[in-house]
Formats: structure tokens, C-alpha cells, sequence
């Protein structure tokens, strides 16, 4: 290569290391965390110190995007760009990194030995995360993607001699290995067709591409627009499954219930939210271009893009929804309900509009904070009752008040009833498909939309199958006592206390979101 | 006739094919990682060619590289499970006969 | 022994019937929609890459059916082997070295380790619902025809290839300037991965 053409890439990357700090901080971090590990081996107190230098990462990390000039520019020769769009979801992984370092420090399933390289491994997760969000290049999604599931294979397993995780960490990384490399053959097709790994340049491509069609032989044009579908569709099977949409859900119930419980409740906030972070970026941002009314439905191969997503956000939901209604084991019935959470956001993303984008967004941020939540008070049950069955909660709220109001107060924001968090967020939901049921063909958002209301009522039931146990139903005679630690039950109010305060003023949220919708598109 | 991009792309269809033919009737999970690394050659073989003929520069065989990586280190993470599950067989085994004895 | 050579027949005469094929569709269903379609003699290069590709596809379907996992090994030896050999016609000379020490040398090697270490108590199984060899066939059937339909009807926006060249000083080139943070971020994923292997596998640790 020419020397002075080295030199400018050479530029460029070291130029870019200024909006990276972020990133640089886990990666040290990790790396601090893995030493001081072995430094603090024989200490005492090593999981407090542990988790305290984990946490001191995470703020460093998030100091240094705070301090970040806040444009959008694309960083390191094309492979991700930083924007408002990635700040905010960079934020809410840290935040959920943060709360699971504080809840896992307090939790028995880890043992001390351990910790110290679980809270490492949770860095590189979170890095994992933080390239998901900000990646515009196939390879990079590709590596980010494999970042945070190959960590979360391992800590899947964490737990030693139980065999019910590693079964669990076996099926992940089966299910997982498929599902990439299926992702990966599907963007091996974009790479021919669009003759460029740069998502940022896919919008143009695509349309050169699509303006091809007309001289074309008609088999050719057809043929084209095949394998531009199939691309898609591969591309979307890794995608969805980092998501846990149905069809490609069925890890989600055993994975949650073999892993250690801090790391499920993490898994069901942190690479989730990630998954649709990378959606929005690379099928919003990308393949709709500089969106026209319709966004994606005009781009690609003329397939009715949002309708799909929203067949299979229906489907997702549903299916999430109904197998939750039998489950007694309340990490599983957490796992089908995140399945239907998944469904529910989906539903913005089938709006192809800003609103859709924005409703997403929002829905995560609370998501995050009730789903940990109520994993915290599975968290404190189960180690004080050594079960996670539902029957463990009859009369919880005789044997520890805190927990069981917390509880109630965060199933019902899952519910999404008001006056709770979960009822705005899923009112923005809504109203993204509200907004779309006028313009022509969006008939089928309606549908949508009724699909979504009456899925509300289903969670409602075995949502509040819980609550009547822990409040109607007396305690067994030889049930034992629920014991919180402060700090648990601190944890438990601040949650509650979010709920309940975003649940009636929610303009923060809103207005953060809305001036994170900046995505940068070459 | 001679060499084409289409040679190529047949292979690597073939290749994906057979990978996901032996992840879908395969039970044993030592198997079905030999899939998941079929799809992947398969994938890589698309790169290659993809690079040769249509986009020229290495940045098709740079990913293949990548990919190679990645794979290398999934497989070793996959076949510490499969290790992990075999030991925990064995010592379940062994914690059975204790209990029986006593 | 006798089991062992009914079987090897078997291999050979798959491994035939997919060398015909591919040499039927090749020659005689790809020229009808190619533009240049005019009947060339094969040249030696050609000759070999058919042998090559038709390894390839005949270590994969072994991989994908037979039921004795070392077989599957074998298979999946051939097909790397195949593999790398298709790089080189693609130029590709250091993709091909590379796939021969890492692939054929770390990875095959270890899942060779594996099977034979849990070879003995049977088949590691996951819990999970497989379909039988019809499921894999109607699979097979459902994929391979669409994929080579897009492989032989997309007109691809093809270029004259370059000249066979090494590639080795430009790889390195690019990883050190364009590809520099997934060669960075890869460390970091080898890293974490190597890390979470050891914590998987290892004996318990005793804090004191």
C-alpha cells in the first residue's frame, strides 16, 4: 500500500481515540479488575473491594463519556461511529453493569473465590455492548456481537457443579454459535451485493442497486431481490436472537433459569437492550438512508419490512406471553415474560417512524430498572428459601412487607398499568403505532396494536397471580423467614422510588430520548 | 468453461447447507459445533471469492481472517462446556455410588 | 473391519455422486445463464479446483451424516483441507495458511480432543429435540436450491480479478491501519474467552 495513503488511515485512528475513552476505561478496567483479583486473593473483605473497583470502572467509564464532545462522527476508518444515539444506550448499559456488580456483590450464588473474574468478564461484556451500539461496520457488529455472548457463555455456566447451568451455557453456545454464524453467511451476501462491509454506505449501495433492476433480465432482478431477502433474514436470525424473539427464542427459558440469578437479571436488560440498540442502527439507520415516508418498506427488495417485524412482534409477544401463564418457577416465568417484553418493543421498531425509534428507546431505560427489580427480590427470596418457586411467595407480604410491596410495585409496571413507569413506556409504544394506523397501508397497525392490548390483559393474569399469592394467600406453617440486608432492601426502594416518580413525570426520559435520535448515516 | 465467482458461491452454499443439515439432526453437541464451523467455512469461502472477484483490495479475506479468530475462540469456549458437562457427569456418577454405600 | 470398508464404499460413492453432480451443474445448467456459456476445454487449474470443491462438499455432507462422530471428524478435516485449497485459487495465500495452523491445527485438533475424551460415556447430548435424517434432508432440500439459485442467477457486479499476487505484506498493512480497532477488539475477545475457558474447566480453587 502507498506509504502516504497508510499514513492518513494511521491519522484517522489516532485522531478517533478521543471519543474512546469510554471503552478504553472497560478494557483497562477489565484487565485491573483480572490483577487485582489475584492481588486481593487471601483478603477478607475481597468481594466489597472487588465489586468497589469494578464500580470505580464503570464511573471512570461513564466520567469519560460524559466529558465526550458530543458530535457524530464516524470513528477508526468507518468501523463505529459515536453519536447521541450510541451515548444513550452506552449509559444504560452502564447503568445495568453497575446495578448487577451491586446486586451480584450482595448475592450468595457467586462464590468469593469467584467474583473477582466474574466482574472482569462483566467489563468485557459491557465493552461487548458499548461496540454494539456504536458499530457501522459488518465485521465490527460481527465481533461485538461475539464479544458479548462468548462472555456470556461462560458466565452462563458459572456456577460450578450445577448441572442444570451447564446444560444451560451448552445450549447457549450452541443456539448462539448457529445463530452467528447463520448472521454471518447472510452478511457474507451483503458484502458481494453491496461490494462494501460499511453500513453507512448501504443506503446508496442499495439503491444503485435497486435502480440496476430495470435493465436487468427479470430472473436476474428476482433473483437479486432473493438473496437480498435472504441476506436480510439471516442478518435479522442474529439480531433476534441476542433479542430473544420468537423463532429465535427457545434458549431464552433454560438459559435464564441455569444461570446464576445477578447474571440472568443482567442478560435480560443488558445484551437485549444491545440487540435492539444494533437493530435501530442497522435497519433504521442504514438500509432506510435518509428515511422517506415509508422508511425501510422502499429500500429493500420491496418486501414489507415493517409488517414482518411486526408479524413477529405479535408472535413473540403472544407466545411469550401465554407459556408465562403456566410457569411456577419464577425465573423461567421471568423469561417468558422478558420474551414478551421483547415482543412489546418490538412494536416500535414496526413503526419505522422517529416516535417508534424514541418509544424503543424509552421502553428499555424502564425496562431495565423494573426487570432488575423484581430479579432483586427473586434474588432475596431464594436466598433466604433456597427455591425460586411461587410457592415460596404465599404470604410474603406477612413475612417481609418491603419485598412483597416492591414487588407488586414493579409487576405492576411490567404490566404496564398506571400510575407506574411501565405505563408510560408502553403509552409510547402505542402511541408510535397510533401514529402510523393513517398513513396509507398502515391499516394493519391497528391490528397491531390490538394484539398488543390484549396481550397486556394476559400478563396481567399471571402477573397478578404472584401478588395474590404473596397478599391473599397465608404463609405455609414452616415457610422460612425473608431476610433483606439493608443495602437489598435500599436497592429495593430506589427501584420502587423510580417507578413510581417516572411513572407520573416522565419528561426527563422523554426529552433525553428525544435528543438522542441523532444517528449518524455517513 | 473456466473459473467464475458462481464455482465459488456454489461451494460455499453447499458448505452453509450441510453445516445447518448436520446442526438440525445431530444430538451430540460436539457435532453440532462441527456445523457451526462448517457454516462458518462456508461463509469464509463466500468472503474469499467475494473479495477476488466483485470487490477487489483484501478487505473480504481481513474478514475472513477475523472470522477465523472468532471461531477458533468459540470453539474453545464451546468445548470447555462440553468438558465441564462430561466432568460433572462423571463426579455426579461418583457422588451417586458414595450415597449408595453409606 | 468388514463394516469399515462397506462404509468407506459408501463414502466413496457419495463422495462420486456429489462430484457428478457438481460437474453437471457446472457444465451443463450453469452456461445456459452465464453470458460467455461457449464450451471451453477445462484447463489442469479447473481440473483441480473440481477436485478440491468436490472434497470440500464430500468431507461436509460426511460431517453432516454420518453417525459415528469420529467419521464426522475425518469429514470435517477433508472439508478444511478442501477449504484452504480453494483460498489459493482465490489468491488468498495467507487465508489459506492461516486456516491450515489455526483451523486444521488448533481447532480441529481440539474437537478431536474432545470426542476422544467423551467419546467413552457416549454421546454428550443436548436436551434438546433433533430432527432425523429425513428433517435434514427436507433442510437440505429447502436451503441448498435457494442459495444456488442466487449464486447462479444474481448478475453479480463482477470485475476483472487481479493478478495472483501474495498478500501477506498488505493484510498486514491494512490490520495495522484500517482494520485496526477489530484487531484490537479481538485481542480483547481472545482474551475475555481464553479467561472464561480456564474459569469453566478448571478444578475448584480454594481462596486460601
Amino acid at each position: 500500500m502507498d506509504p502516504k495513503n497508510l499514513q492518513v488511515l494511521v491519522d484517522v485512528n489516532l485522531k478517533s481515540v478521543a471519543w474512546f475513552y469510554p471503552e478504553l476505561w472497560l478494557i483497562f478496567g477489565s484487565m485491573g479488575v483480572f490483577i487485582l483479583d489475584l492481588v486481593w486473593r487471601k483478603n477478607r473483605g475481597r468481594v466489597r473491594l472487588l465489586a468497589g473497583a469494578t464500580l470505580i470502572v464503570l464511573a471512570c467509564s461513564g466520567a469519560a463519556l460524559a466529558m465526550q464532545p458530543a458530535d457524530a462522527v464516524s470513528l477508526f476508518n468507518g468501523m463505529i461511529a459515536t453519536d447521541s444515539f450510541a451515548n444513550f444506550w452506552k449509559w444504560l448499559f452502564l447503568a445495568a453493569a453497575a446495578l448487577t456488580v451491586v446486586i451480584s456483590s450482595g448475592s450468595q450464588e457467586f462464590a468469593p473465590e469467584r467474583i473477582g473474574e466474574f466482574f472482569a468478564l462483566l467489563l468485557a461484556i459491557t465493552l461487548g455492548m458499548f461496540l454494539m451500539a456504536s458499530a457501522t461496520n459488518l465485521l465490527m457488529i460481527y465481533m461485538a456481537i461475539e464479544l458479548v455472548s462468548m462472555v456470556s457463555y461462560v458466565l452462563v455456566g458459572y456456577r460450578r457443579a450445577d448441572r442444570k447451568a451447564h446444560e444451560a451455557a451448552l445450549k447457549y453456545v450452541i443456539y448462539g454459535g448457529v445463530a452467528s454464524g447463520v448472521m454471518l453467511f447472510g452478511m457474507s451476501y451483503l458484502y458481494g451485493l453491496l461490494g462494501t462491509a460499511n453500513v453507512t454506505e448501504f443506503a446508496v449501495k442499495l439503491a444503485a442497486l435497486s435502480q440496476g433492476f430495470a435493465g436487468a433480465a427479470p430472473g436476474a432482478a428476482a433473483a437479486t431481490k432473493l438473496a437480498l431477502v435472504l441476506a436480510t433474514v439471516f442478518v435479522s436470525a442474529g439480531i433476534g436472537y441476542k433479542v430473544a424473539a420468537v423463532p429465535w427464542h427457545m434458549w431464552c427459558p433454560d438459559v435464564y433459569e441455569g444461570a446464576p440469578t445477578p447474571f440472568t437479571a443482567f442478560l435480560s436488560v443488558g445484551p437485549k437492550a444491545a440487540g435492539f440498540a444494533l437493530a435501530i442502527r442497522f435497519f433504521f439507520g442504514a438500509f432506510a438512508g435518509k428515511m422517506g415516508a415509508t422508511g425501510l418498506a422502499d429500500s429493500v427488495a420491496g418486501i414489507p419490512w415493517p409488517a414482518v417485524v411486526g408479524v413477529i412482534s405479535a408472535v413473540t409477544m403472544t407466545l411469550g406471553n401465554l407459556v408465562a401463564v403456566v410457569q411456577t418457577n419464577l425465573k423461567r416465568l421471568l423469561a417468558y415474560s422478558s420474551i414478551a417484553h421483547a415482543g412489546y418493543m418490538l412494536m416500535g421498531l414496526a413503526a419505522v417512524s422517529a416516535t417508534g425509534m424514541q418509544s424503543v428507546m424509552i421502553y428499555s431505560a424502564i425496562y431495565l430498572v423494573m426487570n432488575l427489580g423484581a430479579f432483586l427480590v427473586v434474588i432475596l427470596v431464594a436466598q433466604s428459601t433456597g427455591s425460586e418457586s411461587i410457592f415460596e411467595y404465599r404470604g410474603l407480604a406477612r413475612r417481609h412487607p418491603v419485598a412483597a410491596v416492591a414487588f407488586a410495585i414493579f409487576l405492576f409496571s411490567l404490566t404496564g398499568l398506571p400510575p407506574f413507569a411501565g405505563f408510560m413506556g408502553k403509552m409510547y409504544l402505542f402511541y408510535a403505532l397510533f401514529e402510523r394506523i393513517g398513513i396509507p397501508g398502515g391499516g394493519w397497525y391497528a391490528t397491531l396494536a390490538l394484539i398488543g392490548a390484549l396481550n397486556t390483559a394476559v400478563s396481567l393474569y399471571y402477573y397478578a397471580r404472584i401478588i395474590r399469592a404473596m397478599f391473599l394467600d397465608p404463609p405455609y406453617e414452616k415457610a422460612a423467614p425473608v431476610e433483606a440486608s439493608p443495602g437489598g432492601q435500599l436497592l429495593l426502594g430506589a427501584f420502587s422510588a423510580f417507578i413510581l416518580v417516572f411513572g407520573v413525570w416522565w419528561n426527563p426520559i422523554v426529552n433525553w430520548s428525544a435528543r438522542s435520535l441523532q444517528i449518524f448515516r455517513g | 468453461m473456466h473459473l467464475t465467482l458462481t464455482h465459488f458461491l456454489v461451494v460455499g452454499a453447499l458448505l452453509f447447507a450441510l453445516g445447518l443439515v448436520t446442526v438440525v439432526t445431530r444430538r451430540n453437541a460436539v457435532g453440532i459445533l462441527m456445523g457451526v464451523e462448517l457454516i462458518l467455512n462456508g461463509t469464509n469461502v463466500n468472503l474469499a471469492a467475494f473479495n477476488h472477484y466483485v470487490v477487489g483490495g483484501v478487505s473480504g479475506q481481513v474478514f475472513a481472517l477475523f472470522v477465523i479468530v472468532l471461531a477458533a475462540a468459540e470453539a474453545a469456549v464451546g468445548l470447555a462446556i462440553v468438558l465441564t458437562i462430561f466432568q460433572s457427569f462423571r463426579s455426579i456418577d461418583v457422588r451417586l455410588a458414595d450415597t449408595m454405600r453409606e | 473391519m468388514n463394516r469399515t470398508f462397506s462404509k468407506l464404499a459408501l463414502w466413496a460413492f457419495l463422495a462420486l455422486l456429489v462430484a457428478l453432480f457438481l460437474g453437471y451443474f457446472i457444465t451443463r445448467v450453469l452456461p445456459d445463464y452465464l453470458p460467455a456459456g461457449r464450451a471451453v476445454p477445462p484447463r489442469l487449474g479447473d481440473l483441480v479446483f473440481y477436485a478440491c470443491a468436490a472434497a470440500t462438499v464430500a468431507g461436509a455432507a460426511g460431517v453432516a451424516f454420518s453417525r459415528n462422530i469420529v467419521w464426522s471428524c475425518i469429514g470435517l478435516l477433508i472439508a478444511l483441507l478442501g477449504t484452504a485449497a480453494l483460498y489459493v485459487f482465490l489468491s488468498a495465500d495467507f487465508l489459506a495458511v492461516a486456516q491450515l495452523l489455526v483451523y486444521i491445527g488448533g481447532v480441529l485438533v481440539l474437537i478431536l480432543f474432545a470426542v476422544m475424551l467423551t467419546n467413552r460415556i457416549g454421546e454428550v447430548n443436548v436436551s434438546n429435540q433433533s430432527l432425523g435424517l429425513g428433517g435434514g434432508l427436507a433442510v437440505f432440500a429447502a436451503v441448498a436450491p435457494l442459495l444456488m439459485l442466487v449464486a447462479v442467477l444474481v448478475p453479480w457486479p463482477v470485475r476483472p480479478p487481479g493478478p495472483m499476487a501474495p498478500t501477506t505484506a498488505r493484510i498486514g498493512d491494512e490490520f495495522l491501519s484500517t482494520w485496526l480497532l477489530p484487531f484490537e477488539v479481538a485481542s480483547v475477545v481472545l482474551l475475555a474467552t481464553l479467561v472464561g475457558a480456564v474459569v469453566m474447566a478448571r478444578k475448584e480453587l480454594k481462596a486460601d
